[in-house]
């Protein structure tokens, strides 16, 4: 049995008279990459966003490496990683400059060329942000994130609005970061990199988890139901082809 | 501890880095006070005293008006403007070019018979709308013609008047506004440079991503403090290198007394900047709001023209403004030689403005 790493137990959040999260609990093991999925609108950026201490929570506990997030906000900043959905960086400074500063507010002294090797922006270390491409600024907001080598990092939608290649390159930098012992939480709407990335999944919807295990066993559970697709099962879609013809080298 | 201040000392480095790269932010702390200093320092900054720009019209050959217009010409207090006649030196007088224009008649000068002394009368003509300047200039002629008169007849005038200068040695007109520009450079730093910059920040997420860092709200504010206390100081050595070889400011007073009230006055007026900013979502509510609270400041607090202007109520009130004392401290020092523990009232008004900006800038601050 592998160890928990963050322990969700009837979180509770609602905004006026509209509960937004209605008491989800859930566990996620110690190196797993672990996604939330479900429609816009089901709570996974408020969840997540109570997790990393960005928001106060009604009710419940949440225990991240032992520790009670509403008690110690500081200590868990400094464990995580977060890449937020709608965040920046100043200009005006390149990358290498902003990724030392990130480093000092952990006290760490950071090696920003080793980060930026981490997620192939080494040629851009003299670069500001608003000449990286969207998928440049994904990969260097993750590497701002891995400044104080955090235990759990979370991404929220990381692929979104992304080209094809640019989301297959972010999913090897993600499965990288696993492969270093970091734990990766994860939302996305798309399906594909669901099953591609996540170890297991937890489905919101409306405010509640409907369903939480491994890709493969959701699917096997479905298929046990007695679901068939009832369109032809093709070999190849589209995005196969679109990949195929244009290649998967990154083009940023 | 010591992480605690690094933070802040990193913060400050970057944002001041950034404050460096931003040219157009650099323009408007750095380059917009200049401008006023140049407007108002030569309006006012030359002493002129009275000084005319006269033109001379001589229809007399007399020897005694040719010398006498050559002595006119030496003294100080006017300068000629070469004219062709009367009707061009009144064409002129209409543009504003000539202030005063003196006649000189063909009598002027002449002597009346052989043993008599040269006499005669000069014409000043003056524009009715500039009435005092011909007034002035036709006064300061009599006195110097009196001068003559008393020279040639020999007698001594009963009544005299002498002249003494109650400024302290070499003071100039230029020493008194200067403390005010200082003041009004301090206050554009502090309100417009934080209440720009930070609802933008966080309107963008700039801020958001920052707050997801264990990063405290004091790190951040203090940060801040320091960035816009290297501005600060920055931009009050150019006005200050620029008044001195431009304007020949004359320093009289004590230079750790003055780089102390140019900290402290940065520190207060950056906290009204970070109040407005730390409170605003967006623009939209940070701009109007500073706009609204530092006009009045600035003209009530004696940036522009003096409050001693001012009715006598209005100058006690504006004098408790947070923007007075620190234009009335720079005063005191640059020409009254006073230093740091002569200026009590003033330290204790900016003390009190300081704690309660402080107090209620660190409780209206938002990240988001």
């Amino acid at each position: 049995m592998a160890e928990i790493i963050l322990k969700v137990d009837k979180l509770k959040k609602r905004y006026g008279n509209k509960a937004v999260v209605k008491g989800i609990s859930f566990d996620v093991k110690k190196g797993e990459i672990f996604g939330i999925l479900g429609p816009n609108g089901a709570g996974k950026t408020t969840t997540l966003e109570m997790i990393e201490t960005m928001r106060p929570i009604d009710s419940g506990q949440v225990l991240l490496d032992g520790i009670d997030v509403t008690k110690k906000p500081e200590k868990i900043k400094g464990l995580i990683g977060v890449q937020l959905q709608s965040s920046a960086f100043w200009d005006k400074l390149n990358l290498t400059e902003l990724l030392r500063f990130f480093g000092s507010i952990y006290g760490e002294h950071t090696h920003p060329m080793t980060l930026l090797k981490e997620v192939q922006l080494t040629d851009k270390a003299k670069s500001h942000i608003n000449t990286l491409s969207g998928g440049q600024k994904q990969r260097f907001s993750i590497a701002s994130a891995l400044v104080n080598q955090p235990k759990v990092l979370f991404l929220d939608e990381p692929t979104t609005g992304l080209d094809p290649q640019a989301r297959r390159n972010l999913w090897d930098l993600i499965k990288t970061i696993k492969n270093k012992g970091i734990t990766v939480i994860i939302t996305t709407h798309y399906m594909e990199e669901a099953e591609v990335l996540c170890d297991r999944v937890a489905i919101m919807d409306n405010g509640k988890i409907i369903a939480l295990e491994s890709p493969k066993t959701l699917v096997k559970q479905l298929l046990s139901r007695g679901f068939k697709k009832t369109r032809h099962v093709e070999q190849a879609n589209l995005e196969d082809v679109f990949i195929d013809l244009t290649g998967k080298d990154l083009r940023d | 501890m010591k992480q605690y201040f690094n933070v802040i000392f990193r913060l400050a480095y970057v944002l001041t880095k950034r404050f460096f790269r931003d040219k157009v932010a650099m323009f408007f702390t750095l380059v917009f006070p200049l401008i006023f200093l140049f407007v108002f320092g030569s309006l006012f900054g030359k002493d002129r005293g009275a000084k005319f720009d006269l033109a001379i019209i001589n229809q007399s050959q007399s020897a005694f008006t040719q010398k006498f217009i050559t002595d006119l010409k030496k003294s100080d207090f006017i300068t000629e403007k070469p004219v062709t006649s009367l009707d061009d030196a009144k064409e002129k007088m209409g543009r504003g070019e000539v202030d005063t224009i003196l006649l000189l008649p063909p009598q002027f000068g002449q002597q009346s018979g052989d043993n008599q002394p040269p006499g005669g009368q000069a014409i000043v003509y003056y524009d009715p709308g500039n009435a005092q300047t011909g007034q002035t200039f036709a006064s300061i002629l009599s006195g110097i013609l009196g001068g003559v008169n008393e020279q040639i007849t020999g007698q001594k005038p009963l009544f005299t008047v002498t002249q003494q200068s109650t400024g302290k040695e070499g003071l100039s007109s230029f020493d008194y506004i200067f403390s005010g520009m200082l003041g009004f450079t301090l206050l554009s730093l502090g309100f417009f440079g934080l209440t720009n910059s930070l609802p933008s920040m966080k309107k963008e997420g700039v801020l958001r991503r920052l707050r997801s860092t264990p990063i405290r709200t004091s790190q951040f504010i203090l940060g801040n403090a320091l960035n816009y206390l290297a501005i600060g100081i920055t931009a009050i050595t150019i006005m200050f290198i620029v008044g001195i070889t431009v304007f020949k400011f004359n320093m009289q007073g004590d230079y750790p007394s003055f780089i102390a009230l140019v900290i402290m006055g940065t520190i207060l007026m950056f906290g009204f900047g970070l109040a407005i900013a730390g409170w605003a979502k967006n623009e939209n509510q940070a701009a109007p709001l500073a706009n609204l609270v530092a006009f009045p400041m600035m003209f009530l607090s004696g940036t522009f023209f003096p409050r001693f202007l001012m009715p006598q109520w209005l100058q006690n009130a504006a004098g408790l403004l947070p923007l007075s004392p620190i234009i009335d401290g720079f005063r005191f020092i640059f020409t009254e030689n006073k230093t740091l523990f002569d200026l009590g009232p003033q330290l204790l008004i900016i003390g009190v403005w300081t704690v309660v900006i402080y107090v209620l800038a660190f409780r209206l601050f938002r990240w988001e």
